[in-house]
């Protein structure tokens, strides 16, 4: 529950709300006038992180060198491999395989099924478990064009003018054209799907989309369909080789400069393996774990880049990596789920984002960045509420949904929310929720093409550890579907790599020790290595004593 | 910056230690100095790595609830469970029928069931365990589906089940024989597979891939907007 | 009337007719059997262990749904629980007594589902249909009979579940007349048998299959020697035996001659008029049309 001094500020909500609902049921959405798009401009300018001065850095060296990218990002690719390639014998593998994919998540796993589909040897390696990954976490829907009044022309047009037409061209087809199979394809494999009396699928809308296109799976989109993923993934258990809680550190190479295997740790064993594969899909997802300009994160706990670092020191280059997706309404309070995504659905129910006295301060429903930092504006200007953690949010007006739509709304189409805060005893049908942006998604990523190829043969990216699909920003239901479409082509172009009867040469990890004589010319400290495997919450304190942990990175 | 906060005793896999108030199961581990390789994921009450089982100072009863969901009170004594030992009969779907004989075939131990209901109350999801094992008793796939539907597959309920049934395992199955066999087929879905299979928006899509930016922003912001 | 009414599962799985019959032919003498909201299996597998109070949870569990059903003013003043299974019955009034007669006994189970369940008191009174049908009255029943079984000779088959232990016994556990009452009722000619409470083999059925098929050709030929044409029951499992494993026994021994097997509201059903895609006959193994078309009945 909230201490008395929060509850005194929502006091202040109260107070407004008869006025508020008013407005509400007066102008529908509109109560609050939205920004012109000099208004937009400036508060982007002043608020947004990505805009900050200090957002952004050169990076020195690789593929992208001397291009501006985000400041965390640049900590984890100007950091020394884990491991000198002297450390590993490439001559003795501890496995060999025709595909390897690295990741479990939706992309790594739908990844699996086709190439098994082809009869090729398919290993998959994962950090954490099979499904770990933002894939289970997903809550909204995922977008295919398959209603009558809908077209992929459309999801075409919706797609690239959300990225601010900075997404690829050949990719964005790939992903609309791709849709409507896409959901066959995962019907068949059993993922219930929410239908309609007839059968129709029900649709709702999502930010930027032109047509109800967002399809689901209650709210338990994401473990709706990477559960059943990974069902059907461990059915196959004689077609497939599993290795968890496995992290990938390095790519390796062969001499030729195709891609020959990688390098995985064993996290409890603290052993590494030597994988040797004629294809590699990386399906490693995003960076929120990388807590960028000390955001709290919506990210699952193994999201820490890891894939981008060991591809581009294997020479794939990045995409749009200048770009950070914030989810404007993140918990805040109870401190138990800092971070907690609340879903874009309860301000299109009704809920209003008002400020500690109780004032309304934007339209509920911008876009996601401007919404945010329009937040972040109440916050710094000292209109935000303070948490006894000392973390600052504005409210999200709940009760309000109930007062406009009758009792019964929130519990009916809220379930999983309502639940959360159930749990610390806070009733969100009765008490308002403290919000504050929160990290989201990895806008860029390695570029690929619509056959999930990067610039190394042989290696694939499938997921939001790619780049150029989205742009600069993404939709709403459309990462869902990212990881479906790209996971499924990563598979098939992998395996079919395979089949055509490619050769490896000599396999090499050279670049790993070019690449760390390049962080060395920087100056950079010995102890800062990466990629991180997992984020490190140990105080301060009890860190400063644990003497193999004080860099950044992780070492087990 | 951080207020000084009050301390509690919690028991760590019998071990002792002082951990603030308020923080979650998994909260007070990393507070404690562990950092967590199983017993973790998502942090978010959705992966169910984090199955744990606890007992309160003074109280008989022994709980389950998920580490980063669960706050730790004072005197509590944790234990995490990593992993639920199981062995998932592999099948294909395509072979399977959406009735009772699949499950007895495949999940014989089902029918062990003693209606005792641990597996409800060990439930961090709330989902009535019970209910949908007896439900697939009945033969009733589609009920078993809706009911587990919110079920994140932490195990608890298995590790509790007198009747050794592994719940979380038939439940998977018969919201995939659901989603496959038992719910209705989408008539527009199929009818816009054979409109892509026929190459009808083929054309639109390459106008659209060449067309130069100011034109492709002029047709974003003219597009009509259909949705309610 | 209003009656709470527990299925069972077999009932909703391989034996569906019988449930369809049943609620038709209850729904045509103006009673209403309401399905319990929440039920659970009535813990049969369970009873045949040797095993501690555990298995007593399942039916103390569907006990509370009609104390609930009560509260929530679903049904009035009705503490009686209807059965068609004979299983279920047997397995639900023995644990019924149990609770009743043993106040420590209920006191722990009521313990074990603390702060889960309300108490259970006691008070639900476990009943076969059967035993509805006699309370409402033969005569009564008789006037509804508009299609009688005319020269239908039918041997009515009791096994062990509706009469044994004698004290849950629906009937004289020696001599009982409850289904040939119905029998008559419905102006069939009764059998009188031999065989009639004798074991159908039950659940060696599973794997031990020999065993049934020596008992049922042991009943099946006893009940032809009396000049039986069929055979009445109102328990799926023997009406499993004795349907589903006259055709291995026939396989077996060219002279078998076998008998159709009906669950004792499908007859009912048909004396009553009911339309015969509502008594699922469908499912039945043995031919159940030949000897109902014979006597011209449908």
């Amino acid at each position: 529950m909230y201490p008395d001094y929060m509850l005194k500020s929502i006091k202040n909500v109260e107070k407004t709300r008869a006025k508020r609902l008013q407005l509400a049921k007066k102008y529908g959405k509109q109560v609050y006038d939205p920004m012109s798009e000099e208004e937009r401009e400036k508060i982007l300018n002043i608020y947004h992180p990505d805009y900050k001065e200090d957002a952004l850095r050169e990076l020195r060296i690789g593929p992208n060198k001397g291009e501006k990218i985000i400041n965390e990002v640049v900590d984890v690719m100007e950091a020394y491999p884990r491991n000198p390639s002297k450390t590993f014998d490439l001559s003795n593998f501890d496995y060999e395989t025709d595909v390897l994919v690295i990741g479990a998540g939706s992309a790594g796993l739908s990844a699996t099924l086709e190439a098994s589909q082809k009869d090729v040897n398919t290993m998959l390696v994962t950090k954490l478990r099979l499904g770990d990954s933002n894939s289970m976490m997903a809550q909204g829907g995922i977008q295919a064009a398959d209603q009558e009044d809908d077209s992929p022309v459309n999801h075409y047009l919706d797609v690239i003018g959300g990225g601010h037409f900075d997404n690829k061209k050949d990719l964005v087809e790939a992903l609309v054209m791709d849709a409507p199979q896409s959901i066959k394809w995962l019907e068949e494999l059993g993922v219930m799907f929410d239908k309609n009396e007839d059968g129709s699928m029900m649709v709702k809308s999502g930010g930027g989309t032109s047509r109800n296109r967002m399809h689901s799976t209650r709210d338990y989109t994401g473990a709706g369909i990477c559960r059943v993923l990974r069902d059907e993934v461990q059915n196959r258990a004689d077609k497939i080789d599993i290795l968890e809680y496995c992290a990938a550190t390095e790519l390796i190479l062969d001499d030729k400069g195709q891609i020959a295997g990688a390098v995985v740790y064993h996290l409890d064993l603290k052993e590494y393996f030597l994988i040797k594969a004629k294809s590699v899909i990386l399906a490693t997802g995003g960076f929120g774990r990388l807590h960028i300009r000390d955001f709290e994160t919506t990210n699952h706990y193994g999201a820490t880049a890891d894939g981008l670092v060991m591809a581009y020191r294997a020479g794939a280059n990045l995409l749009y990596m200048d770009s950070v997706q914030y989810h404007p309404t993140g918990a805040v309070f109870p401190e138990q789920i800092v971070g907690f995504l609340c879903t874009e659905k309860i301000r299109g129910l009704g809920a209003q984002p008002v400020n500690k006295d109780g004032e309304l301060f934007v339209y509920p429903l911008e876009p996601r960045d401007i919404e945010a930092s329009a937040f972040i504006r109440e916050c710094e200007e000292d209109r935000g509420v303070k948490t006894p953690s000392g973390l600052k949010g504005i409210w999200l007006d709940s009760p309000l949904i109930e007062q406009l739509s009758g009792e019964g709304t929130i519990e009916k189409n809220l379930p999983a929310m309502l639940r959360q805060f159930q749990r610390f005893d806070i009733d969100i049908r009765k008490y308002p929720m403290l919000v504050f942006p929160t990290l989201h998604y990895q806008n860029g990523g390695l570029e690929i093409n619509a056959k999930a190829e990067t610039s190394i043969p042989g290696l694939y990216v499938a997921g939001e550890n790619s780049g150029g699909v989205h742009g600069r920003n993404r939709l709403m239901g459309n990462s869902q579907l990212d990881i479906i479409v790209f996971g499924r082509r990563a598979g098939t172009n992998a395996a079919n790599r395979v089949l055509d009867g490619v050769k490896l040469g000599k396999p090499t990890l050279e670049h790993v020790d070019k690449y760390a004589k390049q962080v060395e010319k920087l100056g950079i400290d010995k102890n800062i290595i990466s990629p991180m495997i997992l984020p490190d919450y140990i105080p301060e304190h009890i860190k400063a004593k644990q003497l193999t942990t004080n860099y950044q990175g992780t070492l087990f | 910056m951080e207020e000084k906060r009050k301390m509690i005793k919690v028991y760590l896999a019998g071990e002792l230690f002082k951990v603030p108030e308020g923080s979650t199961i998994m909260m007070a581990l990393e507070y404690a100095g562990f950092q967590l390789k199983r017993g973790v994921g998502c942090r978010e009450g959705y992966c169910g790595a984090c199955g744990t089982v606890y007992r309160e100072k003074g109280d008989y009863k022994l709980q389950g609830g998920l580490a980063c969901q669960t706050v730790v009170t004072d005197g509590m004594a944790v234990a995490q469970i990593p992993f639920v030992p199981a062995e998932k009969p592999t099948y294909d779907l395509e072979d399977l029928t959406p009735d009772v004989n699949t499950f007895t075939e495949l999940f014989p131990s089902v029918f062990r069931c003693v209606s005792c209901n641990t597996c409800t109350k060990a439930c961090p999801q709330d989902i009535e365990v019970m209910d949908y094992i007896q439900a697939i008793i009945r033969g009733d796939i589609a009920k078993a589906a809706d009911i587990s539907f919110d079920c994140i597959r932490c195990g608890l309920c298995a590790m509790r089940c007198p009747a050794e049934i592994v719940q979380y395992d038939v439940a998977t199955l018969a919201r995939r024989l659901t989603g496959k066999y038992l719910s209705k087929k989408s008539p527009e879905l199929d009818k816009r597979l054979e409109e892509m299979e026929a190459g009808k928006f083929d054309e639109e899509i390459k106008k659209l891939k060449n067309m130069p930016k100011d034109k492709l922003t002029k047709e974003y912001y003219n597009r009509e907007i259909k949705i309610s | 009337m209003k009656l709470p009414y527990f299925p069972g599962c077999t009932l909703k799985t391989t034996a569906k007719n019988f449930e369809s019959s049943a609620l038709a032919t209850a729904k045509k003498i103006g009673m209403e059997l309401i399905e319990l909201d929440r039920w659970n299996c009535c813990g049969v597998v369970s009873s045949l262990t040797s095993d501690d109070l555990m298995k007593h949870l399942a039916p103390v569990r569907n006990f509370l749904r009609v104390q609930e059903m009560n509260k929530q003013e679903k049904i009035k003043d009705e503490n009686r629980l209807v059965t068609l299974c004979a299983m279920c019955y047997n397995t639900l009034s023995l644990s019924n007594k149990r609770m009743q007669e043993n106040p420590d006994d209920l006191d722990k189970i009521n313990d074990f589902m603390h702060k889960e369940e309300e108490d259970y008191h006691g008070n639900v009174d476990v009943v076969h249909f059967l035993s509805i049908l006699k309370e409402y009255g033969f005569k009564k029943l008789a006037s509804k009979v508009i299609n009688p079984l005319k020269d239908m000779k039918v041997a009515s088959y009791y096994g062990c579940t509706l009469l044994r232990p004698k004290e849950i016994s629906i009937d004289d556990t020696e001599d009982p007349k409850l289904m040939e009452d119905l029998v008559e009722t419905l102006g069939a000619k009764v059998i009188d048998w031999d065989a009639k409470s004798r074991c159908c083999g039950s659940y060696h059925t599973v794997n031990n299959v020999d065993i049934v098929h020596r008992l049922v050709q042991g009943i099946i030929d006893d009940a032809r020697k009396h000049g039986a044409e069929a055979i009445i029951t109102s328990c799926p499992l023997c009406a499993f035996n004795l349907d589903t494993r006259q055709s291995e026994i026939k396989e077996k021994n060219d002279d078998f001659q076998t008998i159709p097997i009906y669950y004792f509201t499908q007859l009912m059903g048909i004396a009553l008029g009911i339309e015969e895609n509502e008594l699922g006959l469908e499912f039945n193994k043995i031919d159940p049309n030949a000897l109902l078309k014979d006597l011209k009945l449908i």
